[in-house]
């Protein structure tokens, strides 16, 4: 019958309200959503020997639960202190323990009554920054997951939690899918605290609004959506906020997951969320009015809306000079389109156009082919399937082991196929060139989606020429322009065309020319600073003027 | 919202691909063509704003009354199909003769269908957002092949200039005008722009902007080619282009145009079939128009395939001869009625009212 009862669990959200005793949850039979369920409806009594027994029911057999019992005082009023293990900082729990006790004996309080005791511990005893109380079981559990030290006490039906985080995470370091030469070195890493912190260092502002959800049944992972109030639109920020509050899910382990429930065309191979691991650009999306979602347990932010053109980004356009800023900034555009393009470009020409190929390349190029068994299709087809193959290889391996992927495959793979004559070398040179154009592709989810659409331009390349690469390239600009990301516009300087977006996608101006923040986003208050701002040389006005006034005194 | 700019830009240009009457006096046709052009827009763009909440076909039944409303609308509807249908022949046609000797034309024909397809099921929005990414490629590969054509530039051929009278520079611009016709497709996207009242102010520019790039193909081609030749060759601008020969590694830079061309074909003919369906679904009373594209798409490709047997024939309707009297009876008359309906209409409110 159990089927029967996970129908009417999709069909019905309603709960078996009857109990609420904790004995219940000795029950082996009740299924995970029950358990959950009873969980939370469990309040806490007065006696504490009541709270134990429910919490040790609770918790069962787990081992990294500590339940430290003590007694406070001169009247030996019973407590407990509860962590979990590894959630909370050792010598700050040992200093509550020994505030409870030794410190509670020797102060003035000892003597307090029991009725009064929690009040009197919490005024005047502990030193924690922070106290949280909880008036249910799943509260009580809740308090414990925050890292905080649960304290019990009897006649009392709260528990008391005292702040006392002490998880250990990995050290701030560079990221490595994002690195610059100048440049922030820090990183987020899997703490949503430390990553909250990173930002706020860098957006003092009391402006920079933060509101946390609970997301996944049992994992209970924190969300947290970051805007900047007044700056971002509340349009914006309600759509996101209803469209994560929809999120039912059991576990969120990862922010793909979060990414794949708040993206607005789940089908698209072009990531539609931007995904960085950066503070420093996390900070800079929020100045340009867009919101950013923290996931606790993963390094990467999310920023929403999201637009083509930040893909392609590096963190570098921002901290090198403008020109070169410029010049690699359009390289980069040029290398992703050449990345998706030639191989398609190279099959057609050579399958069908060979006369737009100039006499001498094309008669080089044809005596390399002499004795290739394979149509060129099938070469490019080829060889870019062993080149994804590699590239696979080389990620899924032990760092260690990599490099002998590299061996095999430039050396074995690739000098051995052309010695066999099993493919031409211009292939190979084809092959290299998108690779490398490829692999400048600052954002990894990004180059994963023109890797995967190259193939189809291969193929398109084969049977239909350079009009079937055309017809493939007026498909993906469609389906790229037809993209919104929450409502906002994909592919937005370029189509719908905002020319004074421009500054900052297919050049780069200086910082004191960006007057304006992009267009739809930043509307809300379009102007980031007064114009004018260009270094020169001398005082301003006003400051001769003041000076002048000064010295006629 | 400029797309409106930017689509007709590409479509205004077009025709200037095909045809080449003047001689050497091209330019001066070129000219001309523009204040041509700008009358049209002026006579379809100006009765657009004054409904502009409305599509030809929704007005025209409120000035016309419903039945010769229909009629008119049809006739519209019509033009779209037809031009639609001439301009994916021709676009084939150049491929085929350039490019892709052995391919069947419903092949071709089938697949630039296919995208308009897509496109208009995507919305009018997608189109206008694919015109704005497009302008900007389609003018600079147009801007490259001028460039290219300028090593070959002979300015002799241009010579003697205004030799032969005003005859043949006006003969030579009516072609181009007539197919300014095509802004037709103003009348159907009125409504959807942000700002109504502005999109004739764009349309005009937009025949002005494409008047220069007119202006400078006319002039390059002749340059390069010759008076003579280059009145007598089917698709002169790439004749030209076929024709120049900067080094030894940059001589196909006709590949350029055809590119651009493909572009071109591509906003136009999407917004055609966009106007088409749309003025269909209205005429039919329909919510919407996406479930009249397979349907009409299908016709279209026949008429496109089945309508022409040979490329001369094709030729033959962008002769002055039977494409005026067609803009005529299918356009200027229509509009004519449409305008005179309308002051009617206002004289006797205005007579009501004082």
């Amino acid at each position: 019958m159990k089927w029967f009862k996970q129908l009417k669990q999709l069909f019905s959200t309603k709960h078996d309200d009857s109990s609420t005793d904790p004995a219940n949850l000795e029950d082996d039979r009740l299924d995970i959503s029950e358990r959950e369920h009873l969980v939370q409806s469990i309040r806490l009594e007065p006696s504490i020997e009541a709270n134990l027994k429910a919490l040790k029911k609770m918790i069962g057999p787990s081992w990294d639960i500590p339940i430290r019992p003590l007694l406070l005082g001169t009247h030996r009023v019973p407590a407990a202190v509860v962590i979990i293990e590894g959630f909370s900082d050792k010598n700050q729990v040992a200093e509550l323990t020994q505030a409870l006790t030794v410190e509670l004996l020797n102060s003035p309080l000892r003597d307090t009554p029991a009725e009064s005791l929690p009040e009197a511990i919490v005024g005047r005893l502990l030193q924690s920054s922070k106290i949280d109380y909880a008036d249910t079981l799943d509260g009580l559990w809740r308090l414990l997951t925050g890292g905080n030290t649960v304290i019990l006490v009897d006649g009392y039906n709260r528990a008391i939690g005292c702040s006392s985080e002490g998880a250990v995470y990995r050290a701030i370091e560079e990221p490595s899918s994002e690195t610059v030469m100048r440049g922030p070195r820090d990183g987020f890493i899997e703490s949503i605290a430390e990553n909250m912190s990173l930002v706020r260092r860098r957006l003092r502002t009391p402006n920079l609004w933060s509101e946390r959800f609970i997301v996944g049944s049992l994992t209970k992972t924190q969300v947290a959506m970051l805007y900047i109030k007044g700056l971002a639109h509340e349009e914006l920020i309600e759509e996101l906020r209803q469209r994560i509050s929809r999120i039912r899910i059991d576990g969120i382990l990862g922010a793909g997951q979060i990414e794949e429930f708040i993206e607005d065309q789940p089908a698209s191979l072009f990531p539609l969320v931007f995904q960085t691991e950066r503070p420093d650009r996390a900070a800079s999306m929020l100045l340009e009015g867009r919101i950013a979602i923290m996931i606790d347990g993963t390094p990467f932010v999310l920023c929403v809306p999201t637009e083509f053109s930040m893909l392609l980004h590096a963190p570098d356009d921002y901290y090198e000079k403008v020109p070169s800023g410029t010049i690699l900034g359009s390289l980069r555009y040029l290398a992703f389109w050449s990345s998706i393009l030639i191989p398609g470009a190279y099959t057609a020409t050579l399958t069908f156009h060979q006369e737009l190929i100039p006499t001498e390349l094309l008669i080089k190029i044809i005596a390399s082919r002499e004795g290739v068994p394979f149509p060129v299709a099938v070469e490019v087809f080829l060889m870019e399937f062993v080149f994804e193959l590699l590239r696979e290889a080389g990620l899924r391996l032990p760092k260690a082991i990599g490099s002998a992927v590299t061996i095999v495959g430039a050396l074995i793979l690739g000098d051995a196929a052309i010695n066999a004559g099993l493919v031409s070398p211009p292939v190979v040179i084809v092959v290299a060139l998108t690779a490398l154009s490829s692999f400048s592709t600052p954002t990894y989810s990004f180059s994963l989606a023109a890797r995967l659409s190259r193939f189809v331009f291969v193929i398109l390349g084969a049977v239909l020429g350079l009009f079937g690469v055309q017809f493939g390239f007026l498909l993906l600009l469609m389906f790229l322009t037809s993209l919104r990301s929450f409502g906002y516009p994909y592919f937005s300087p370029f189509g719908p065309l905002i020319l004074s977006n421009m500054k900052d996608v297919l050049y780069r101006t200086w910082w004191w020319d960006m007057i304006r923040r992009p267009f739809p986003v930043g509307s809300r208050e379009p102007i980031r600073q007064p114009p004018g701002r260009k270094p020169r040389p001398g005082l301003e006005k006003e400051e001769v003027e003041k000076r002048e006034a000064r010295r006629s005194e | 919202m400029l797309f409106i700019i930017r689509s007709t830009v590409s479509i205004a240009t077009l025709p200037v691909l095909t045809t080449g009457e003047a001689a050497q006096d091209a330019w001066a046709s070129s000219l001309l063509v523009v204040p041509g052009t700008v009358l049209i827009v002026l006579l379809v763009g100006g009765l657009g704003i004054k409904f502009k909440e409305m599509t030809v076909v929704e007005y025209s039944a409120e000035l016309l009354g419903r039945p010769l409303g229909a009629v008119v609308s049809s006739l519209f509807l019509l033009v779209f199909l037809h031009f639609a249908a001439t301009d994916i022949r021709v676009y084939a046609e150049v491929l085929i003769s350039g490019f892709t000797p052995k391919t069947p034309i419903p092949f071709i024909v089938g697949i630039v269908i296919a995208l308009a397809v897509i496109a208009s099921q995507l919305g009018i929005e997608t189109i206008g957002r694919m015109a704005d990414v497009l302008t900007p490629l389609f003018v600079l590969f147009i801007a490259l092949g001028i460039l290219g054509c300028l090593v070959t530039f002979d300015i002799q051929h241009l010579e003697p200039v205004l030799s032969r009278g005003s005859m043949p520079i006006i003969s030579g611009a009516l072609t181009p005008t007539a197919l300014g016709a095509k802004y037709l497709t103003l009348a159907m996207l009125i409504p959807n722009t942000t700002k109504p009242s502005k999109a004739l102010t764009y349309a005009v520019v937009s025949v002005l902007l494409s008047g220069v790039v007119l202006i400078a193909v006319a002039t390059s081609t002749v340059a390069v080619l010759g008076a003579d030749l280059s009145r007598n060759t089917v698709f002169p601008f790439f004749k030209a282009l076929r024709s120049v020969r900067i080094t030894q590694l940059i001589q196909r830079i006709e590949a350029l145009a055809v590119i651009s061309w493909g572009y071109g074909v591509f906003i136009d003919v999407s917004l055609l079939l966009y106007s088409g369906a749309k003025g269909l679904s209205q005429l039919l009373g329909l919510d919407d128009y996406r479930v009249l594209l397979l349907p009409l798409a299908v016709i279209w490709g026949f008429y496109t395939v089945e309508s022409h047997d040979t490329l001369l024939e094709l030729m033959h309707v962008y002769r002055p001869s039977t494409l005026i009297p067609f803009v005529t009876v299918m356009v200027f008359v229509p509009y004519i009625v449409l305008w005179i309906a309308y002051l009617i209409r206002v004289r006797r409110s205005h007579g009501e009212s004082g």
